[in-house]
């Protein structure tokens, strides 16, 4: 890993956790109650960048799987490994919390909420990319098999969406990407919106700590290293 | 050459191998038929009507049966490397695919007709409603069904994980699937207007035709290295 | 007509199984590769077939690039592998009208009689393949890779199992294939075959070409020193 590609990720890395616990600290004591779910609202700032984070990831998994498939470019395959690794870790953040705050508003572990629904079926399509990578023997043959994972699983989402929106909504709707404009109060959006600059800081120096691993775990070995039997005729 | 021709050619071949060795089939109509039995006694039915749950449990026969017979679409490819010679002539992968998928499919569509027999017999299910309405619902889903298990039985054939990785690969996809077509199901055993059903069975040709298309245009991936 | 593989890299993950070879095998000749258990020989053919897209380095056919991906190239292409890649369950004819329909033969049942007298194997017809000895098998396996009249034939350890009477019929197959202009590859690790049939031959191992010349200069004890200490040179 080159020396500046480690400052990178480092400082990423400490930023974001930085930036993080900064927005525990607003979230625990700066921003005021939400005036209807009370104390339990604010689960909404761990949840909510979760979930945006986890999509971005998603996104860098279909995109790099896609060129990946395209050019066959070891760099993109080992990004989408990177990115879909904090895709697993966020989603799981998200789908933790969700039921969480589900449990005391609704009244329910689980709602059949369309986006929660749709995360948690994406969520599993990336528990299968890895199951692929590890269990395909030939790496080429993995490489290739889980891109093909990655895009057929984001090709589905607009039909996924169809379904889970026809089967049952009761989630709130959007509240920040609102064509009107954003309708939370001020102080509520920037508590959100700094834990998910500190949760996207957190992804990147990841990303970039585990893109540069992938890399050193793929130079090839001097020639045959993994020879066996010399034996003659 | 056709390639249509040649995807035919690896169709009639499958079927015959399909036959022939018997094993899949007699594995799956077996399930599907016992599976129906089974859910006879698994129900209550001084609570629940049979005609109530035959849909749902008619859509998860068939998508457990279809992705337990999917494992081993490969296996007469692999079994004495002929999927390498197949490969190497002249053929288009969308061909390939293709052609195991209409092969694929008709099991599928064996094994559909008798998880119906057997759900509406061992659950008494007397009125069924329409049987060319439940065709034109059952047509598009064992599509989509046929496609997706060609599609990932290839790759599942080269995991150590085998078959096990089937259901973690495709039940997320095939979510859409099963919830238009057991819906669209139950209301046809409910004999409601067609009007109700139509936007549903038009989701599942959506699925059914993407499936298709998405699977020839990718499966080279899955083939060549 | 000259096939050339040049500069030929593969790699399975971190290990190199060809660390850049070049090869050519030119029309009317047959070219033995030999070498030890994972020396590379198989990884090789499926190079040069098209079966395997090299890593670096890139195939020629009279100077111009061929690739598997290419149906064209594939239909002058025959192949008998170690193993028979036939249908178990299928009948000679069965499997062999199958895969000459697929060459897209002419009138592919007419072909597959006279394949089969060729080989000596016309009684066999309606035998499924299941019931066939490895020789029988072996024979079948050759006639397949005939049928679609290839000017360019590879065969991977085609001797293993085979008894007398069917690697002499091999052998005179090979022969009159070569007194056509085909080119010919042969991997085996049978060294006397490999120089009693071939007109050079190529030693690999670990992965990188340690001789490559006329037969007749070289001995078998010559070679062998190939397979346990490189270049004696």
């Amino acid at each position: 890993m080159s020396t500046r590609g480690r400052i990178t990720g480092l400082a990423l890395v400490t930023s974001g956790v930085a930036t993080i616990l900064v927005a525990h600290w607003m979230m625990a004591f700066w921003v005021p109650n939400e005036a209807t779910q009370g104390v339990v609202q604010r689960i909404f700032y761990v949840h909510v960048p979760a979930a945006w984070t986890m999509f971005i990831a998603v996104g860098i998994v279909a995109l790099a799987s896609a060129v990946y498939l395209w050019l066959k470019d070891e760099r993109a395959d080992a990004a989408a490994v990177a990115a879909g690794e904090g895709a697993l870790i966020f989603g799981a953040i998200m789908l933790i919390s969700g039921p969480l705050w589900g449990r005391l508003i609704w009244d329910t572990y689980w709602e059949w909420e369309p986006r929660l629904t749709l995360s948690l079926l994406l969520w599993f399509t990336y528990l299968g990319y890895f199951m692929v990578r590890g269990s395909v023997a030939d790496p080429g043959r993995a490489k290739r098999f889980a891109a093909v994972v990655a895009v057929v699983g984001s090709l589905n989402i607009p039909l996924i969406h169809v379904s889970v929106e026809m089967f049952r909504s009761l989630h709130p709707g959007p509240v920040v990407m609102n064509p009107e404009g954003p309708t939370l109060p001020a102080d509520m959006l920037v508590t959100l919106l700094t834990m998910w600059a500190g949760f996207v800081m957190l992804f990147l120096g990841l990303f970039t700590f585990r893109y540069a691993v992938e890399r050193l775990r793929r130079r090839p070995l001097p020639a045959a290293a993994g020879e066996t039997g010399e034996a003659l005729i | 050459m056709n390639e249509l021709r040649r995807a035919w050619l690896i169709t009639l071949k499958d079927l015959r191998l399909e036959f022939r060795t018997g094993g899949r089939l007699v594995a799956m109509i077996a399930f599907v038929v016992l599976a129906g039995f089974l859910f006879a006694f698994a129900l209550d039915r001084t609570a629940v009507a049979g005609r109530d749950v035959a849909a749902a449990l008619l859509w998860l026969v068939m998508l457990f049966a279809s992705t337990a017979g999917a494992g081993r679409i490969f296996d007469a490819e692999e079994e004495e490397g002929a999927f390498r010679h197949l490969l190497l002539t002249p053929v288009s992968r969308p061909a390939v695919f293709l052609g195991k998928t209409a092969a694929n499919l008709v099991v599928i569509w064996l094994v559909t007709a008798l998880a119906f027999i057997s759900l509406t017999a061992f659950l008494d299910v007397r009125d069924q409603g329409s049987l060319a309405a439940h065709a034109a619902v059952l047509l598009p889903g064992t599509i989509g069904l046929a496609a997706t298990g060609t599609f990932f039985g290839r790759m599942s054939r080269h995991s150590s994980l085998g078959d096990t990785l089937l259901p973690v690969l495709t039940f997320p996809l095939l979510v859409p699937v099963i919830y238009f077509g057991a819906t669209s199901t139950a209301r046809v055993f409910l004999e409601r207007p067609w009007t109700e059903i139509s936007g549903s069975v038009r989701l599942l040709w959506a699925f059914a035709v993407g499936s298709v298309f998405i699977g020839a245009a990718l499966f080279r991936h899955l083939t060549d290295e | 007509m000259t096939l050339e593989g040049q500069r030929l890299v593969c790699s399975y993950g971190p290990t190199r199984a060809l660390g850049g070879v070049d090869i050519a095998a030119g029309g009317g000749e047959i070219v033995a590769v030999v070498g030890p258990n994972g020396a590379g020989k198989t990884t090789l053919l499926r190079a040069l077939s098209g079966e395997r897209r090299p890593d670096q380095g890139e195939v020629l056919l009279d100077g111009s690039p061929v690739s598997g991906a290419d149906p064209g190239w594939r239909g002058r292409v025959g192949l008998v592998s170690h193993r028979a890649g036939l249908y178990r369950k299928l009948t000679v004819a069965e499997n062999l009208n199958f895969f000459a329909a697929l060459h897209g033969v002419p009138k592919a049942r007419d072909a597959v009689g006279p394949a089969l007298e060729t080989i000596g194997a016309a009684t066999l017809a309606n035998t499924r393949v299941e019931a066939l000895s490895r020789g029988q098998s072996q024979r079948v396996a050759l006639a397949r890779s005939l049928l679609h009249d290839p000017d360019i034939l590879f065969l991977d350890e085609p001797f293993t199992g085979l008894d007398p009477a069917a690697a002499a019929a091999l052998e005179s197959t090979l022969r009159a294939r070569r007194a056509a202009g085909s080119v010919i590859v042969l991997v085996t690790h049978d060294l006397r075959r490999g120089l009693g049939l071939a007109d050079r031959v190529v030693v690999l191992r670990r992965g990188h070409k340690v001789h490559d010349g006329e037969t007749g200069g070289a001995s078998a004890a010559d070679l062998l020193r190939y397979f346990t200490v490189g270049d004696p040179s």
